[in-house]
């Protein structure tokens, strides 16, 4: 080796080792891109490499089908409004006016159609190819999610009573799951990683292949490009537009989608990191910066195994994260619908009128469910953990008259039978809880039906009584 | 800095309002015996406090492995007590369990008041926690395995408060799991029944009922402070003699007073003693069934060699009644063999 190269490797080392053990807090300041051009040989003017509107365009789309998904009025526009939203979901011709993500007081988005973000982009492309068992007709994640788009045209405001599904939460939660997450971990992250970085990501772009895979996952993991420097309150407030100062990080008055929003899954770690238990938000974007800078001071160059090894060590963090975050929510709305069955039950015993309590009861499960399903999208067979939710779950929620979506016909109608009961159904909600804490680890753990109980047994103090009386 | 860490922990008993021997309980101990002493024992304030701190008492050879062994336990128990049961696993099982019941709901007493609900919870929690603890105390001396164990509490000759740690390890595990199953009970059931209202009422963070228990001189159940109650407040509070009484070498007293605080197990259950006007003679075990004066190795192997010669014994005896019911079996056969032959 000649004193060159060994500069440069002890150089190229150092810097490794740098970025590796910088911790987050001293990258406050520090922003998803601009990056600067690495590729060898570029001779254009681009001058930043960061590139991910296409995973925004989704992104909006994604908010855009879930408003759609509310306004069936019973029937009379099923056809108009089912072919409303198979355009968003799966065309990729016509410009499509954001819907959802739009101005809000003095918050100013800056985008109204989706091309002004990424032309030609679609859901259905990017869905979850595998079976999802979650649901009943053993259809791919992208076939549920036409399914439910077909049915939600056909019902009054996304709810359907017969079956109990809001077909809104449903299609909104599970799409997050089998696109975002889905792409991100088990495309982007995963068998795309080998993209070369010594090469263009196309003939004629100016970011290597593996600088826009990278950037890709990020996209869709929905963070601001400046979260580092965001608490999990501000983040949280941007994605419910009422944080402008924090949003509009150029002071252009206006919310640009492509850097400045919250979407999707950073919007609920934000949720739950308020809470002051977790990190989720700062841990993903950490990591996704941190892994964003290797792959800069790779200048170029394709990965060495060593760079490749500490790039995989971003990788585990953020989708263990990611995962962790789904399985919050899974956990949270598993609280919410064991409230919502007892305050169901109330009504019943005092003959009082369910019907606004049982469609808080629906949505709730409609979040629940597409989480549930959102989880099994990822890159991890989940096994035996998948198989326990999922019957504890069911395929729908326990109907006021105890009945419940078990299966699906050959015309793809749903079929309900007799459910094991209110009682057994919320007791599977509880040990739901008890599964993502012990499969997945949660700790924010919103409604968390036993934490009362565990104050309690605290207050009472230690059990170590081995003295005698 | 763990070391020391581990000495803090040995010793936070001391300022745990939760805990017998809180400093603060100790020291209102002392306070009432040396009233008792002044006014019912008609003594001097000098002698009732030279009578308290009785270095013959407080520093005996038996208070020594006392003090030796809360040491020793202390620190096994804060290395033993995370493996075990919490109260929180099986209140989760419990409430998880309810939900299956048919014919109870969840929060189907939630209308009643707030401080009704916690006040019930605290007093049955009190009743409960009692309860268990003097049917757990009788079985101690009722099962030879168990009692094996117990003896170590009884082979002390003196009583001090520290004589509550003179208690076997394997013991203290009993007495945990017993603590662990009784609040997670009463935790669960009552989070069932009455939702989130419920909540303990407490001083200093110590349930009421023990706070009043221990203020009242809970301390002198193990001391040579020989206070009896009214004839018949003891049917229902164990006195501090009522318990020196319990220690007595006397046979009258034998698997008398198991009671923690209530004596009304004791009345019901057959074994409730009255205080005496004079106090027991002598405490302890007789020499037949633990070594006087034992030493610390003594306490901590003899009852494990106990139980397993007790075990040995009665798997030989099930051992040769198996034998006998297989001779009994080939006889049978035989028998059977020769009448056909015949």
């Amino acid at each position: 080796m000649n004193s060159k190269k060994l500069k440069n490797a002890v150089i190229a080392t150092a810097t490794c080792v740098g970025i590796s053990t910088l911790p987050s807090f001293l990258m406050a300041g520090e922003t998803y891109g601009p990056f600067p051009i690495t590729l060898k040989g570029y001779t254009g003017d681009k001058t930043n490499t960061v590139s991910y509107g296409g995973q925004i365009a989704r992104h909006a789309i994604h908010d855009s089908l879930k408003a759609l998904a509310k306004t069936g009025n019973g029937g009379d526009n099923a056809g108009s409004l089912a072919a409303e939203m198979m355009a968003y979901f799966g065309g990729s011709d016509k410009n499509k006016a954001i819907l959802g993500t739009v101005d809000k007081g003095d918050f100013n988005i800056k985008q109204e159609t989706v091309n002004e973000l990424s032309s030609g982009k679609n859901l259905s492309g990017k869905a979850y190819k595998g079976i999802m068992n979650a649901w009943p007709g053993g259809m791919t994640g992208a076939e549920v999610l036409e399914s439910m788009i077909m049915n939600a045209s056909k019902t009054s405001g996304g709810f359907d009573p017969s079956t109990g599904y809001n077909y809104q939460q449903l299609i909104s939660k599970f799409a997050m799951g089998a696109v975002f997450y889905n792409q991100a971990v088990d495309g982007y992250l995963d068998e795309k990683l080998s993209k070369p970085n010594s090469k263009p990501y196309k003939d004629g772009k100016h970011y290597t292949g593996l600088e826009h895979v990278w950037d890709e996952a990020w996209g869709y993991f929905g963070a601001s490009a400046n979260c580092l420097n965001l608490s999990a309150k501000q983040s949280y407030d941007i994605a419910k537009k009422k944080d402008m100062a924090a949003a509009d990080t150029n002071g252009d008055g206006m919310v640009d989608l492509l850097s400045e929003y919250v979407f999707a899954h950073a919007y609920y770690a934000s949720s739950y990191d308020k809470g002051g238990k977790t990190s989720y938000l700062a841990d993903i974007c950490g990591a996704f910066l941190d892994g964003r800078k290797l792959i800069v001071s790779a200048n170029g160059e394709d990965f060495s195994d060593s760079q490749m090894s500490t790039l995989k060590g971003y990788v585990d963090i953020i989708a263990s994260n990611w995962e962790k975050v789904i399985a919050e929510s899974v956990f949270k709305y598993a609280g919410s619908v064991y409230k919502d069955i007892g305050k169901l039950e109330e009504l019943m015993d005092s003959n009082g009128d369910t019907g606004d309590a049982f469609k808080t009861y629906a949505k709730h499960w409609g979040e629940l469910k597409g989480f549930a399903m959102a989880l099994q999208s990822g890159k991890n067979n989940l096994g035996e953990t998948a198989v326990k939710m999922n019957r504890m779950m069911g395929f729908g929620p326990v109907l006021l008259n105890s009945s419940q979506v078990v299966g699906m016909n050959s015309s793809g109608q749903y079929i309900k039978d007799e459910s094991s009961g209110w009682g057994e159904y919320k007791l599977h909600m509880l040990k739901i809880q008890k599964l993502m804490v012990d499969a997945f680890g949660v700790e924010a753990k919103s409604n968390d039906m036993i934490s009362d109980m565990a104050d309690l047994a605290a207050k009472l103090g230690e059990s170590d009584s081995a003295e005698n009386d | 800095m763990e070391i020391l860490d581990h000495i803090v922990d040995i010793f936070s008993n001391f300022f745990d309002p939760k805990k017998r021997i809180f400093f603060g309980y100790i020291f209102l101990s002392v306070l009432i015996a040396v009233l008792y002493l002044v006014l019912a024992g008609k003594r001097s304030l000098k002698e009732s406090l030279g009578e308290v701190f009785s270095k013959p008492v407080l520093l005996s050879r038996s208070a020594k492995r006392d003090y030796f062994m809360f040491l020793i336990n202390r620190s096994v128990t804060l290395f033993v007590s995370p493996l075990l049961l919490t109260k929180l696993a099986i209140a989760t099982v419990i409430f998880q369990f309810l939900h299956t019941v048919s014919w109870i709901q969840k929060g189907m007493f939630d209308h009643f008041s707030t401080l009704l609900i916690a006040f019930s919870f605290t007093l049955f929690i009190f009743i409960l926690d009692d309860l268990t603890k003097y049917i757990v105390h009788r079985l101690m001396h009722r099962i030879p395995t168990l009692w094996a164990l117990h003896k170590v509490h009884h082979s002390a000759e003196t009583l001090n408060p520290i004589t509550i740690y003179r208690t076997h390890p394997l013991e203290g595990i009993i007495f945990t799991l017993r603590a662990s199953f009784a609040q997670g009970i009463a935790i669960s059931t009552f989070f069932f029944l009455f939702g989130n209202k419920v909540d303990l009422f407490t001083v200093l963070g110590a349930n009421i009922f023990i706070f009043i228990f221990n203020v009242a001189g809970s301390n002198l159940r193990h001391s040579h402070i020989y206070i009896r109650y009214w004839r018949w407040l003891e049917y229902f509070l164990i006195s501090p003699a009522q318990h020196q009484i319990h220690h007595s070498l006397e046979e009258k007293h034998y698997d008398k007073n198991f009671g923690a605080t209530l004596s009304i197990w004791d009345w019901f259950g057959g074994s409730l003693h009255h205080s005496e006007i004079s106090k027991p003679e002598k405490l302890g075990l007789k020499g037949d069934e633990f070594k006087e004066n034992p030493n610390i190795a003594y306490l901590y192997i003899r009852p494990i060699v106990e139980i397993y010669s007790l075990l040995q014994n009665k798997i030989k005896s099930i051992t040769s009644a198996f034998k006998k019911f297989l001779n009994f079996i080939s006889r049978a056969k035989n028998h059977i063999f020769i009448n056909k032959e015949t």
